[in-house]
Protein backbone atom coordinates (compact mmCIF):
# COMPACT_ATOMS: atom_id res chain seq x y z
CA UNK A 1 0.00 0.00 0.00
CA UNK A 2 1.29 3.41 -1.12
CA UNK A 3 1.74 6.30 1.77
CA UNK A 4 -0.52 9.33 0.70
CA UNK A 5 0.11 12.70 2.50
CA UNK A 6 -2.16 13.33 5.59
CA UNK A 7 -4.58 16.34 4.64
CA UNK A 8 -3.51 19.70 5.44
CA UNK A 9 -4.77 22.31 7.12
CA UNK A 10 -6.73 23.68 4.70
CA UNK A 11 -8.01 20.60 3.86
CA UNK A 12 -9.56 20.08 7.38
CA UNK A 13 -11.02 23.49 7.32
CA UNK A 14 -12.88 22.62 4.22
CA UNK A 15 -13.84 19.16 5.89
CA UNK A 16 -15.27 20.87 9.01
CA UNK A 17 -17.01 24.02 7.09
CA UNK A 18 -18.57 21.21 4.86
CA UNK A 19 -19.89 18.73 7.46
CA UNK A 20 -21.46 21.60 9.91
CA UNK A 21 -23.68 22.83 6.28
CA UNK A 22 -24.45 19.01 5.76
CA UNK A 23 -25.54 18.53 9.21
CA UNK A 24 -27.47 22.05 9.32
CA UNK A 25 -28.97 20.59 6.22
CA UNK A 26 -29.69 17.56 7.65
CA UNK A 27 -31.20 18.89 10.63
CA UNK A 28 -34.03 20.92 8.08
CA UNK A 29 -35.03 17.00 6.61
CA UNK A 30 -34.37 15.05 9.18
CA UNK A 31 -36.92 13.08 8.28
CA UNK A 32 -35.58 11.78 5.20
CA UNK A 33 -32.25 11.76 6.70
CA UNK A 34 -32.94 8.92 9.14
CA UNK A 35 -34.88 6.47 7.00
CA UNK A 36 -32.09 6.93 4.70
CA UNK A 37 -29.56 5.80 8.02
CA UNK A 38 -31.84 3.19 8.67
CA UNK A 39 -31.60 2.30 4.78
CA UNK A 40 -28.15 2.39 4.92
CA UNK A 41 -28.09 -0.21 8.16
CA UNK A 42 -30.55 -2.21 6.76
CA UNK A 43 -28.40 -2.71 3.45
CA UNK A 44 -25.06 -3.23 4.56
CA UNK A 45 -26.91 -5.86 6.99
CA UNK A 46 -28.94 -7.90 4.23
CA UNK A 47 -26.02 -7.23 1.76
CA UNK A 48 -24.45 -10.48 2.96
CA UNK A 49 -27.84 -12.60 3.02
CA UNK A 50 -27.90 -11.27 -0.68
CA UNK A 51 -24.49 -12.68 -1.86
CA UNK A 52 -24.88 -15.94 -0.46
CA UNK A 53 -28.05 -16.47 -2.48
CA UNK A 54 -25.80 -15.18 -5.35
CA UNK A 55 -23.50 -17.92 -4.21
CA UNK A 56 -26.51 -20.44 -4.16
CA UNK A 57 -27.35 -19.98 -7.53
CA UNK A 58 -29.76 -17.03 -7.38
CA UNK A 59 -29.72 -14.25 -10.22
CA UNK A 60 -28.37 -10.65 -8.03
CA UNK A 61 -31.91 -9.21 -8.75
CA UNK A 62 -34.05 -11.95 -7.43
CA UNK A 63 -31.76 -12.30 -4.46
CA UNK A 64 -32.25 -8.87 -4.05
CA UNK A 65 -36.34 -9.30 -4.35
CA UNK A 66 -36.17 -12.47 -1.85
CA UNK A 67 -34.40 -10.87 0.84
CA UNK A 68 -36.46 -7.53 0.78
CA UNK A 69 -39.33 -9.74 0.46
CA UNK A 70 -38.48 -11.76 3.60
CA UNK A 71 -37.79 -8.08 5.70
CA UNK A 72 -40.93 -6.74 4.40
CA UNK A 73 -42.77 -10.03 5.97
CA UNK A 74 -40.66 -9.44 8.98
CA UNK A 75 -41.15 -5.88 9.69
CA UNK A 76 -45.29 -6.70 9.09
CA UNK A 77 -45.37 -9.93 11.47
CA UNK A 78 -43.38 -7.27 14.03
CA UNK A 79 -45.83 -4.45 13.51
CA UNK A 80 -48.96 -6.84 13.79
CA UNK A 81 -47.48 -8.32 16.99
CA UNK A 82 -46.62 -5.10 18.43
CA UNK A 83 -50.19 -3.74 17.56
CA UNK A 84 -51.86 -6.28 19.18
CA UNK A 85 -49.41 -6.13 21.88
CA UNK A 86 -50.46 -2.36 22.54
CA UNK A 87 -54.16 -2.41 22.06
CA UNK A 88 -54.33 -5.16 24.71
CA UNK A 89 -51.45 -4.10 27.51
CA UNK A 90 -51.33 -0.49 26.65
CA UNK A 91 -53.10 0.43 30.20
CA UNK A 92 -50.66 -1.69 31.90
CA UNK A 93 -47.43 0.05 30.15
CA UNK A 94 -49.13 3.54 31.52
CA UNK A 95 -49.26 1.93 34.86
CA UNK A 96 -45.80 0.49 34.52
CA UNK A 97 -44.30 3.61 33.47
CA UNK A 98 -45.55 5.61 35.96
CA UNK A 99 -44.76 3.24 38.55
CA UNK A 100 -41.05 3.79 37.50
CA UNK A 101 -41.04 7.18 37.10
CA UNK A 102 -42.54 7.62 40.53
CA UNK A 103 -40.02 5.32 42.05
CA UNK A 104 -36.94 7.07 40.32
CA UNK A 105 -38.14 10.40 41.15
CA UNK A 106 -38.54 9.07 45.20
CA UNK A 107 -34.95 7.80 44.76
CA UNK A 108 -33.69 11.55 43.75
CA UNK A 109 -35.70 12.98 46.78
CA UNK A 110 -34.61 10.12 49.21
CA UNK A 111 -30.90 10.89 48.19
CA UNK A 112 -31.37 14.63 48.26
CA UNK A 113 -32.76 14.36 51.98
CA UNK A 114 -29.76 11.85 52.84
CA UNK A 115 -27.49 14.56 51.50
CA UNK A 116 -28.85 17.45 53.50
CA UNK A 117 -28.52 15.24 56.70
CA UNK A 118 -25.51 13.98 56.11
CA UNK A 119 -23.85 17.62 54.77
CA UNK A 120 -25.92 20.57 56.16
CA UNK A 121 -24.19 22.72 53.67
CA UNK A 122 -25.38 21.57 50.61
CA UNK A 123 -28.48 23.37 49.51
CA UNK A 124 -31.47 21.81 47.64
CA UNK A 125 -30.73 22.55 43.85
CA UNK A 126 -33.37 23.61 41.73
CA UNK A 127 -33.72 20.76 39.47
CA UNK A 128 -34.75 18.86 43.02
CA UNK A 129 -37.06 21.48 44.20
CA UNK A 130 -38.79 21.70 41.19
CA UNK A 131 -39.30 17.80 40.50
CA UNK A 132 -43.30 17.24 40.85
CA UNK A 133 -44.15 14.90 43.35
CA UNK A 134 -47.66 14.46 41.96
CA UNK A 135 -46.88 12.17 38.94
CA UNK A 136 -50.49 11.91 37.98
CA UNK A 137 -51.36 16.19 37.94
CA UNK A 138 -47.58 16.32 35.86
CA UNK A 139 -49.25 13.42 33.40
CA UNK A 140 -52.36 15.50 32.87
CA UNK A 141 -49.99 18.73 32.27
CA UNK A 142 -48.12 16.47 30.06
CA UNK A 143 -51.04 15.50 27.73
CA UNK A 144 -52.54 19.11 27.84
CA UNK A 145 -49.47 20.96 26.65
CA UNK A 146 -47.80 17.88 25.00
CA UNK A 147 -49.50 15.11 23.75
CA UNK A 148 -51.54 16.44 20.44
CA UNK A 149 -47.79 17.84 19.34
CA UNK A 150 -46.55 14.79 19.92
CA UNK A 151 -49.30 12.70 18.14
CA UNK A 152 -48.57 15.14 14.99
CA UNK A 153 -44.54 14.08 15.20
CA UNK A 154 -46.01 10.58 15.24
CA UNK A 155 -48.13 11.27 12.21
CA UNK A 156 -45.59 13.13 10.37
CA UNK A 157 -42.56 10.66 11.13
CA UNK A 158 -44.81 7.12 9.98
CA UNK A 159 -44.57 7.82 6.25
CA UNK A 160 -41.08 9.13 6.01
CA UNK A 161 -40.22 5.47 7.95
CA UNK A 162 -42.36 3.81 5.72
CA UNK A 163 -39.58 4.52 3.08
CA UNK A 164 -36.79 2.12 4.63
CA UNK A 165 -37.64 -0.74 3.22
CA UNK A 166 -38.73 0.70 -0.18
CA UNK A 167 -35.53 2.26 -0.56
CA UNK A 168 -33.76 -0.44 1.02
CA UNK A 169 -35.63 -2.90 -1.55
CA UNK A 170 -34.02 -0.51 -4.28
CA UNK A 171 -30.37 -0.30 -3.15
CA UNK A 172 -30.29 -4.02 -2.55
CA UNK A 173 -31.84 -4.87 -6.18
CA UNK A 174 -30.08 -2.21 -8.12
CA UNK A 175 -27.94 -0.27 -5.75
CA UNK A 176 -24.68 -1.68 -7.56
CA UNK A 177 -26.19 -0.72 -11.01
CA UNK A 178 -26.33 2.30 -9.99
CA UNK A 179 -23.15 3.10 -8.77
CA UNK A 180 -21.66 1.58 -12.23
CA UNK A 181 -23.90 4.05 -14.13
CA UNK A 182 -22.56 6.80 -12.04
CA UNK A 183 -18.79 5.48 -12.55
CA UNK A 184 -20.16 5.57 -16.53
CA UNK A 185 -20.56 9.04 -16.08
CA UNK A 186 -16.83 9.95 -15.07
CA UNK A 187 -14.54 10.86 -17.90
CA UNK A 188 -11.67 8.28 -18.54
CA UNK A 189 -9.20 10.17 -16.81
CA UNK A 190 -10.69 10.39 -13.55
CA UNK A 191 -12.13 6.94 -13.94
CA UNK A 192 -9.67 4.78 -11.52
CA UNK A 193 -9.95 7.75 -8.68
CA UNK A 194 -13.19 7.71 -8.74
CA UNK A 195 -13.30 4.11 -8.16
CA UNK A 196 -11.43 4.26 -5.39
CA UNK A 197 -13.66 7.44 -3.76
CA UNK A 198 -16.54 5.36 -3.93
CA UNK A 199 -14.88 2.41 -2.56
CA UNK A 200 -13.17 4.57 0.64
CA UNK A 201 -16.82 6.10 0.97
CA UNK A 202 -18.39 2.28 0.83
CA UNK A 203 -15.99 1.17 2.87
CA UNK A 204 -16.01 3.86 5.87
CA UNK A 205 -19.86 3.54 5.88
CA UNK A 206 -19.96 0.24 6.14
CA UNK A 207 -17.35 -0.27 8.52
CA UNK A 208 -19.01 2.35 10.98
CA UNK A 209 -22.30 1.65 10.56
CA UNK A 210 -22.28 -2.73 10.46
CA UNK A 211 -19.80 -1.74 13.83
CA UNK A 212 -22.77 0.35 15.45
CA UNK A 213 -24.90 -2.65 15.07
CA UNK A 214 -22.46 -4.90 16.62
CA UNK A 215 -21.68 -2.75 19.31
CA UNK A 216 -25.21 -2.02 20.19
CA UNK A 217 -25.89 -6.24 20.19
CA UNK A 218 -22.64 -6.82 22.62
CA UNK A 219 -23.77 -3.59 24.93
CA UNK A 220 -27.58 -5.23 25.27
CA UNK A 221 -25.65 -8.46 26.10
CA UNK A 222 -23.40 -7.21 28.61
CA UNK A 223 -26.23 -4.84 30.07
CA UNK A 224 -28.89 -7.46 30.05
CA UNK A 225 -26.62 -10.03 31.35
CA UNK A 226 -25.50 -7.47 34.25
CA UNK A 227 -29.00 -6.59 35.40
CA UNK A 228 -30.41 -9.88 35.54
CA UNK A 229 -27.58 -10.67 37.26
CA UNK A 230 -28.14 -7.50 39.96
CA UNK A 231 -31.92 -9.05 39.67
CA UNK A 232 -33.71 -5.92 37.91
CA UNK A 233 -36.98 -6.08 35.89
CA UNK A 234 -36.63 -6.14 32.26
CA UNK A 235 -32.86 -6.68 31.71
CA UNK A 236 -32.88 -7.70 28.49
CA UNK A 237 -35.16 -5.14 27.30
CA UNK A 238 -33.52 -2.17 29.34
CA UNK A 239 -30.06 -3.29 28.08
CA UNK A 240 -31.47 -2.53 24.20
CA UNK A 241 -33.13 0.55 25.15
CA UNK A 242 -29.93 1.71 26.87
CA UNK A 243 -27.69 0.50 23.58
CA UNK A 244 -29.76 1.97 20.82
CA UNK A 245 -29.68 5.22 23.33
CA UNK A 246 -26.11 5.20 23.03
CA UNK A 247 -25.90 5.39 19.27
CA UNK A 248 -26.15 9.07 20.69
CA UNK A 249 -22.71 9.88 21.84
CA UNK A 250 -22.09 10.81 25.59
CA UNK A 251 -25.64 12.54 25.90
CA UNK A 252 -26.79 8.61 25.14
CA UNK A 253 -25.59 7.01 27.56
CA UNK A 254 -26.39 9.31 30.63
CA UNK A 255 -29.85 8.66 29.66
CA UNK A 256 -29.75 4.74 29.06
CA UNK A 257 -27.99 4.92 33.07
CA UNK A 258 -31.39 7.13 34.08
CA UNK A 259 -33.43 4.87 32.80
CA UNK A 260 -32.19 1.83 34.86
CA UNK A 261 -31.68 3.61 37.65
CA UNK A 262 -35.38 4.70 37.73
CA UNK A 263 -36.26 1.32 37.18
CA UNK A 264 -33.90 -0.46 39.47
CA UNK A 265 -35.02 2.65 41.93
CA UNK A 266 -38.63 1.45 41.70
CA UNK A 267 -38.18 -2.25 42.34
CA UNK A 268 -35.52 -1.66 45.15
CA UNK A 269 -36.42 1.29 46.82
CA UNK A 270 -34.74 0.18 49.85
CA UNK A 271 -31.37 -1.54 48.77
CA UNK A 272 -29.40 1.26 47.26
CA UNK A 273 -26.70 -1.43 47.29
CA UNK A 274 -27.96 -2.63 43.99
CA UNK A 275 -29.05 0.99 42.17
CA UNK A 276 -25.26 1.95 43.11
CA UNK A 277 -24.80 -1.59 41.39
CA UNK A 278 -26.58 -0.54 38.30
CA UNK A 279 -24.02 2.70 38.37
CA UNK A 280 -21.29 0.74 38.52
CA UNK A 281 -22.51 -1.28 35.95
CA UNK A 282 -23.15 1.20 33.68
CA UNK A 283 -19.21 2.91 33.81
CA UNK A 284 -17.56 -0.61 33.53
CA UNK A 285 -19.81 -1.37 30.34
CA UNK A 286 -18.92 2.53 29.40
CA UNK A 287 -15.30 1.49 29.91
CA UNK A 288 -15.54 -2.02 27.92
CA UNK A 289 -16.49 0.11 25.49
CA UNK A 290 -14.09 2.30 25.06
CA UNK A 291 -11.26 0.01 25.51
CA UNK A 292 -12.38 -3.57 24.07
CA UNK A 293 -15.59 -3.28 21.93
CA UNK A 294 -15.34 0.22 20.37
CA UNK A 295 -11.76 -0.96 18.89
CA UNK A 296 -13.04 -4.11 17.84
CA UNK A 297 -15.87 -3.23 16.19
CA UNK A 298 -16.03 0.33 15.11
CA UNK A 299 -12.30 0.72 15.27
CA UNK A 300 -10.52 3.66 13.52
CA UNK A 301 -13.35 3.21 10.52
CA UNK A 302 -13.66 6.81 10.05
CA UNK A 303 -9.83 7.62 10.14
CA UNK A 304 -11.14 10.59 12.08
CA UNK A 305 -8.18 11.85 15.43
CA UNK A 306 -10.39 11.18 18.63
CA UNK A 307 -9.61 14.35 19.65
CA UNK A 308 -11.04 15.93 16.23
CA UNK A 309 -14.45 13.76 17.07
CA UNK A 310 -14.79 15.05 20.34
CA UNK A 311 -14.42 18.69 19.05
CA UNK A 312 -16.68 17.96 16.36
CA UNK A 313 -19.52 16.32 18.43
CA UNK A 314 -19.40 19.36 20.47
CA UNK A 315 -19.88 21.40 16.78
CA UNK A 316 -22.32 19.14 15.63
CA UNK A 317 -24.41 19.32 18.88
CA UNK A 318 -24.40 23.71 18.33
CA UNK A 319 -25.27 23.08 14.92
CA UNK A 320 -28.15 20.65 14.87
CA UNK A 321 -28.77 19.66 18.38
CA UNK A 322 -28.83 15.70 18.86
CA UNK A 323 -29.16 14.52 15.23
CA UNK A 324 -25.93 16.38 14.74
CA UNK A 325 -24.69 14.36 17.44
CA UNK A 326 -25.94 11.15 16.15
CA UNK A 327 -24.64 12.16 12.61
CA UNK A 328 -21.68 14.23 12.85
CA UNK A 329 -19.12 11.39 12.96
CA UNK A 330 -20.53 9.49 9.73
CA UNK A 331 -21.05 12.47 8.29
CA UNK A 332 -17.34 13.77 9.05
CA UNK A 333 -15.95 10.84 8.06
CA UNK A 334 -17.47 10.47 4.34
CA UNK A 335 -16.91 14.01 4.07
CA UNK A 336 -13.55 13.35 4.72
CA UNK A 337 -12.57 10.67 2.43
CA UNK A 338 -14.49 12.75 -0.68
CA UNK A 339 -12.54 16.10 0.36
CA UNK A 340 -9.54 14.20 0.67
CA UNK A 341 -9.83 12.14 -2.72
CA UNK A 342 -10.80 15.19 -4.63
CA UNK A 343 -8.34 16.95 -3.59
CA UNK A 344 -5.85 14.63 -5.05
CA UNK A 345 -8.00 14.60 -7.99
CA UNK A 346 -7.61 18.56 -8.45
CA UNK A 347 -4.57 18.95 -7.80
CA UNK A 348 -3.38 15.97 -10.12
CA UNK A 349 -1.79 18.03 -12.83
CA UNK A 350 -0.99 14.67 -14.57
CA UNK A 351 -4.83 13.75 -14.69
CA UNK A 352 -5.90 17.20 -15.43
CA UNK A 353 -3.41 17.20 -18.62
CA UNK A 354 -5.38 13.60 -19.62
CA UNK A 355 -8.74 14.68 -19.71
CA UNK A 356 -7.92 17.90 -21.75
CA UNK A 357 -6.51 15.85 -24.28
CA UNK A 358 -9.05 13.48 -24.41
CA UNK A 359 -11.30 16.20 -24.94
CA UNK A 360 -9.66 17.53 -27.61
CA UNK A 361 -9.19 14.38 -28.90
CA UNK A 362 -13.06 14.68 -28.95
CA UNK A 363 -13.08 17.90 -30.48
CA UNK A 364 -11.19 16.32 -33.51
CA UNK A 365 -13.32 13.64 -34.06
CA UNK A 366 -16.42 15.15 -33.89
CA UNK A 367 -14.37 18.28 -36.36
CA UNK A 368 -13.46 15.20 -38.98
CA UNK A 369 -16.79 13.31 -38.59
CA UNK B 1 -44.88 -3.25 -23.58
CA UNK B 2 -43.11 -3.87 -19.82
CA UNK B 3 -42.52 -7.69 -20.67
CA UNK B 4 -40.58 -7.26 -24.00
CA UNK B 5 -38.69 -4.40 -22.20
CA UNK B 6 -37.56 -6.84 -19.03
CA UNK B 7 -36.83 -9.80 -21.69
CA UNK B 8 -34.50 -7.30 -24.08
CA UNK B 9 -32.85 -6.99 -20.04
CA UNK B 10 -31.90 -10.39 -19.36
CA UNK B 11 -30.76 -11.35 -22.89
CA UNK B 12 -28.54 -8.25 -22.93
CA UNK B 13 -27.28 -9.96 -19.57
CA UNK B 14 -27.15 -13.05 -21.07
CA UNK B 15 -25.28 -12.35 -23.94
CA UNK B 16 -22.64 -10.22 -21.55
CA UNK B 17 -22.41 -13.30 -19.34
CA UNK B 18 -21.47 -15.19 -22.50
CA UNK B 19 -18.59 -12.48 -23.58
CA UNK B 20 -17.08 -13.07 -20.74
CA UNK B 21 -17.01 -16.83 -20.80
CA UNK B 22 -15.03 -16.23 -24.39
CA UNK B 23 -12.36 -14.75 -22.10
CA UNK B 24 -9.81 -16.76 -21.73
CA UNK B 25 -8.77 -14.91 -17.73
CA UNK B 26 -12.63 -16.30 -17.26
CA UNK B 27 -12.90 -19.37 -19.25
CA UNK B 28 -12.77 -21.87 -15.97
CA UNK B 29 -15.85 -19.80 -14.27
CA UNK B 30 -19.06 -21.22 -14.22
CA UNK B 31 -22.28 -18.92 -15.35
CA UNK B 32 -23.15 -18.39 -11.49
CA UNK B 33 -19.89 -17.10 -11.02
CA UNK B 34 -19.94 -15.26 -13.81
CA UNK B 35 -22.97 -13.21 -13.00
CA UNK B 36 -21.43 -12.30 -9.80
CA UNK B 37 -17.85 -11.28 -11.03
CA UNK B 38 -20.22 -8.68 -14.15
CA UNK B 39 -21.42 -7.25 -10.91
CA UNK B 40 -17.40 -5.73 -10.53
CA UNK B 41 -16.59 -5.27 -13.99
CA UNK B 42 -16.71 -1.57 -15.36
CA UNK B 43 -16.98 -1.21 -19.45
CA UNK B 44 -14.96 2.05 -20.75
CA UNK B 45 -14.74 3.70 -24.20
CA UNK B 46 -11.23 5.31 -25.23
CA UNK B 47 -10.87 7.20 -28.36
CA UNK B 48 -8.07 6.79 -30.57
CA UNK B 49 -4.56 8.32 -28.72
CA UNK B 50 -6.42 8.50 -25.52
CA UNK B 51 -4.06 7.58 -22.53
CA UNK B 52 -5.54 4.49 -20.88
CA UNK B 53 -3.01 5.41 -17.87
CA UNK B 54 0.46 6.51 -17.76
CA UNK B 55 3.57 5.01 -16.44
CA UNK B 56 3.58 6.59 -12.31
CA UNK B 57 -0.02 6.51 -12.31
CA UNK B 58 -0.88 4.32 -8.82
CA UNK B 59 -2.18 0.91 -10.57
CA UNK B 60 -5.73 0.38 -9.53
CA UNK B 61 -6.68 -1.88 -11.62
CA UNK B 62 -6.60 -4.61 -14.59
CA UNK B 63 -8.18 -4.24 -17.87
CA UNK B 64 -9.19 -6.90 -20.39
CA UNK B 65 -9.14 -5.62 -24.43
CA UNK B 66 -12.84 -6.41 -25.46
CA UNK B 67 -12.45 -4.29 -29.50
CA UNK B 68 -9.99 -2.35 -30.48
CA UNK B 69 -5.85 -2.67 -30.02
CA UNK B 70 -3.84 -1.06 -27.10
CA UNK B 71 -0.18 -0.05 -27.05
CA UNK B 72 1.96 -0.11 -24.24
CA UNK B 73 5.04 2.51 -24.27
CA UNK B 74 7.85 2.27 -21.39
CA UNK B 75 10.47 4.62 -20.66
CA UNK B 76 12.00 1.05 -18.21
CA UNK B 77 15.48 0.07 -20.46
CA UNK B 78 13.75 -3.55 -20.08
CA UNK B 79 11.01 -2.94 -21.66
CA UNK B 80 11.75 0.10 -24.27
CA UNK B 81 12.52 -2.02 -26.91
CA UNK B 82 9.28 -4.30 -26.55
CA UNK B 83 6.29 -2.00 -27.00
CA UNK B 84 3.93 -5.05 -27.18
CA UNK B 85 0.40 -4.14 -28.67
CA UNK B 86 -2.90 -5.70 -27.33
CA UNK B 87 -6.33 -7.27 -28.90
CA UNK B 88 -9.49 -8.58 -27.74
CA UNK B 89 -9.07 -11.14 -25.15
CA UNK B 90 -5.77 -9.80 -23.81
CA UNK B 91 -5.50 -8.01 -20.48
CA UNK B 92 -2.78 -5.51 -19.55
CA UNK B 93 -2.34 -3.70 -16.34
CA UNK B 94 -2.47 -6.83 -13.69
CA UNK B 95 -0.19 -5.98 -11.80
CA UNK B 96 -1.91 -3.72 -9.90
CA UNK B 97 -4.18 -6.72 -8.43
CA UNK B 98 -1.82 -7.67 -6.68
CA UNK B 99 0.01 -4.54 -5.39
CA UNK B 100 -0.85 -0.73 -5.36
CA UNK B 101 1.93 0.29 -7.17
CA UNK B 102 3.11 2.89 -9.30
CA UNK B 103 2.46 1.77 -13.34
CA UNK B 104 5.60 1.11 -15.34
CA UNK B 105 4.21 1.87 -18.53
CA UNK B 106 1.80 3.51 -20.26
CA UNK B 107 -1.35 2.23 -22.24
CA UNK B 108 -2.76 4.53 -25.48
CA UNK B 109 -5.64 3.30 -27.35
CA UNK B 110 -4.34 2.85 -31.16
CA UNK B 111 -7.68 2.71 -32.21
CA UNK B 112 -11.39 3.37 -30.89
CA UNK B 113 -11.25 0.56 -27.81
CA UNK B 114 -13.45 -0.56 -25.41
CA UNK B 115 -12.09 -2.47 -22.30
CA UNK B 116 -13.25 -3.85 -19.22
CA UNK B 117 -11.52 -3.22 -15.91
CA UNK B 118 -11.69 -5.25 -13.02
CA UNK B 119 -10.66 -2.95 -9.58
CA UNK B 120 -8.30 -4.49 -7.04
CA UNK B 121 -10.09 -3.76 -3.92
CA UNK B 122 -13.25 -4.97 -5.64
CA UNK B 123 -11.24 -8.06 -6.86
CA UNK B 124 -10.51 -8.46 -3.26
CA UNK B 125 -13.81 -8.00 -1.62
CA UNK B 126 -14.49 -11.03 -4.49
CA UNK B 127 -11.94 -13.01 -2.84
CA UNK B 128 -12.93 -12.94 0.48
CA UNK B 129 -16.36 -13.99 0.31
CA UNK B 130 -16.10 -16.75 -2.47
CA UNK B 131 -12.80 -18.15 -2.98
CA UNK B 132 -13.60 -20.19 -5.54
CA UNK B 133 -13.42 -17.58 -7.88
CA UNK B 134 -10.74 -16.08 -7.03
CA UNK B 135 -8.77 -19.32 -7.26
CA UNK B 136 -9.81 -19.62 -10.67
CA UNK B 137 -8.81 -16.55 -11.83
CA UNK B 138 -5.71 -15.87 -9.57
CA UNK B 139 -4.92 -19.39 -11.38
CA UNK B 140 -5.14 -18.04 -14.66
CA UNK B 141 -3.87 -14.72 -14.14
CA UNK B 142 -0.83 -16.54 -12.66
CA UNK B 143 -0.44 -18.85 -15.98
CA UNK B 144 -0.76 -15.66 -17.60
CA UNK B 145 2.48 -13.73 -15.32
CA UNK B 146 4.65 -17.11 -15.57
CA UNK B 147 4.11 -17.29 -19.57
CA UNK B 148 4.51 -13.14 -20.13
CA UNK B 149 7.86 -13.53 -17.54
CA UNK B 150 9.12 -15.74 -19.37
CA UNK B 151 9.14 -14.43 -22.52
CA UNK B 152 10.84 -11.60 -21.38
CA UNK B 153 13.36 -13.61 -19.46
CA UNK B 154 14.09 -15.10 -23.32
CA UNK B 155 14.27 -11.25 -24.11
CA UNK B 156 11.65 -11.81 -27.18
CA UNK B 157 9.19 -8.96 -27.95
CA UNK B 158 6.35 -10.55 -26.82
CA UNK B 159 3.73 -9.57 -24.18
CA UNK B 160 5.53 -8.39 -21.07
CA UNK B 161 4.38 -7.74 -17.89
CA UNK B 162 3.17 -4.52 -17.37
Amino acid sequence: MRNEPEPGILTWGVIIVVTCLILYLFERILWLVVPGLLTLVGYYCLQPLVQALVRAGLKHRTAGKVVTGLLFLVTVLGVILLLSLATTRAAGWKAVTTHYVQGGLDFLGKTEAQLVEKLPMVKRSALVRSTPTNLDAAAGQFVDNYLGRLLLQMVHWVPSLLLVPYLAYFILQDGNRFKKHMIRSVPNAFFEKTLLLFDRVDRSLQSYLIGMVKLTFLDTACLGLGLWLLGISYPILLGLIAAVLAWLPYVGSVVGCVLVVMVAATDFSNEPVIIYGCMVLFICVRLLDDFVFLPLTVGRSLRVHPVLSVLMLFLGAAVAGPAGLLLVLPVLGVVAVITETLRQILTDERLRKRYRHARQLQRTMAEVG
Amino acid sequence: MKWSFNFLRVSADDQRIENLKGLSLFKRLTARELRELDELLHQRSYQKDEVIFDEGDTGLGLFIVLSGRVKIVSSHAALQHLAPEFGPGDCFGELALFEEEQRTARAVALEPTQVLALFRTEFVSLLERDRGIGVKILFELSRMVVWRSRKLLANQPHLPTV
